[in-house]
């Protein structure tokens, strides 16, 4: 990788970085659990590791944003993630600064 | 699936031990029933080599381990730059400390060139075992402030608790000021008078001396040779400095930085102290009557010598620590010059 490309990838990373919890949020809006997440954020174009979300489901319940359980479906038992009441107020504080950041990005451009 | 298992396994290891089992049955239920997916596609299962590409495409165990960490540095931006602050603080310390704890012990001990070898040679470890205390105090401040943030809000303020009225005034810096003309021609007429009291000196000791001349007439003690050769180095020096500051004001030149100037003062001061510090038999009071006064005086005569020998080797540490770090000032000076000039 060119230094150049390595700059990008640093920066594209750094960029990606909150945009995740944003969509994570937004997401489980309706219950997930993590693989099922995974793959309703890519199917929505959000494409994330699995070492990427599986850990930050558990950052994001331990900081109250989340709450889950454990449950059977399909004969396997899943550890399903939900909006708890403070995730879904700082959502929406969160939204309204992703709103203003477009804004101002789609201003300056 | 027995790969899964085993990469599962290999992730658990790595794993905080208290959340090892609740991760692991997660991650397990999540890769499965990824693997599912993956095999309902494909419509047979996967084979070895597949298995390990997906799993490689998952990640190492111990980085999949890592994210799962609730803390994954040592020290956070937050507490960083007052880290970083006190770390070059307490290095520069260190370093003057050990420095003069070192000289004190080497001229105390009449110590000699393989005592200061060995000083300098230990002086990275005295800075690493320094390093190493600091950091582990701040790490310990970031694991408390992240564990406890409601208990360790004393914390909290250390980058944000500044006040703009509390900052310091802009240094003048008088070094890189231009010395104007009243200041050059003050210091050659200064220089000339100083060199003129320096000559009258053997004539009229009390120049120097003050009352303490006739004393010394009249004590059973008197100075060493050595204090005349001590005596005409200090002369030839100042001759010598006059003559660098007349030279520059005819030439009209006294306006220039005088760093080069400076040094080499700095470095010829060092003729006369070694003058001093290699007089003979390191004697540099006598008796006037040895025959007489030594059973009397010769103890005190001989422990002056000793505390004068010691202090004149401290000065000289002193001296040469200053000329170390003026070497060292110069190029970082150089440096950045040359750095601002490639840019």
């Amino acid at each position: 990788m060119t230094l150049t490309e390595n700059l990008f990838e640093n920066l594209r990373l750094e960029l990606r970085r909150g945009c995740l919890t944003l969509a994570v949020l937004a997401q489980l809006k309706q219950e997930h659990y993590g693989y099922t997440l995974r793959k309703a954020l890519a199917a929505r174009g959000m494409e994330m590791d699995e070492s990427t979300l599986y850990p930050l489901l558990r950052r994001l319940e331990a900081q109250g944003l989340l709450t889950s359980e454990w449950r059977e479906e399909d004969k396997r038992n899943k550890r399903f993630y939900k909006l708890s009441s403070e995730g879904e107020q700082i959502f929406a504080r969160l939204l309204e600064e992703w709103n203003s950041i477009n804004t101002a990005i789609s201003n300056l451009l | 699936m027995e790969l899964l298992d085993r990469y599962l396994h290999a992730v658990k290891r790595h794993l905080p031990w208290e959340r090892q089992d609740d991760i692991i049955a997660e991650l397990k239920a999540n890769l499965e029933s990824q693997l599912e997916d993956k095999e309902s596609e494909l419509g047979r299962p996967l084979t070895k080599e597949e298995a390990e590409e997906w799993l490689k495409q998952i990640g190492p165990p111990i980085q999949v381990a890592a994210r799962y960490q609730r803390q994954q540095y040592l020290i956070g931006p937050a507490v960083f730059p007052t880290y970083w602050f006190v770390l070059r603080l307490v290095l520069a310390w260190a370093t003057v400390i050990y420095a003069i704890a070192k000289a004190l012990d080497i001229a105390a001990h009449g110590l000699g060139a393989g005592a200061i070898i060995a000083a300098v040679a230990y002086l990275p470890w005295v800075l690493l075992i320094n390093a190493a205390i600091v950091t582990l105090v701040f790490a310990a401040i970031e694991q408390a402030s992240m564990r406890y943030p409601e208990k360790c809000a004393p914390f909290a303020p250390m980058g944000p608790a500044w006040s703009p009225a509390g900052l310091p005034p802009i240094e003048v810096d008088s070094e890189n000021k231009p010395r104007s003309f009243a200041k050059a021609l003050a210091e050659v007429i200064f220089g000339c008078l100083f060199l003129a009291w320096l000559l009258l000196i053997p004539y009229h000791p009390f120049l120097w001396l003050g009352p303490g001349a006739w004393y010394l007439k009249a004590s059973p003690y008197e100075l060493a040779a050595v204090w005349w050769t001590f005596y005409w180095c200090l002369v030839g020096l100042n001759a010598f400095e006059l003559t660098w500051k007349v030279v520059d004001f005819v030439r009209g030149t006294w306006q220039g930085r005088k760093h080069a100037r400076h040094l080499a003062l700095h470095t010829l001061s060092l003729i006369p102290l070694g003058v001093l510090l290699t007089a003979p038999n390191r004697e540099l009071f006598l008796l006037k009557n040895p025959v007489t006064d030594a059973a009397a005086l010769g103890a005190q005569v001989s422990s002056a010598n000793r505390g004068l020998h010691t202090a004149i080797m401290i000065v000289v540490a002193i001296v040469v620590l200053q000329l170390v770090w003026g070497v060292g000032k110069m190029g970082v000076d150089a440096y950045r010059k040359r750095v601002a000039a490639a840019q």
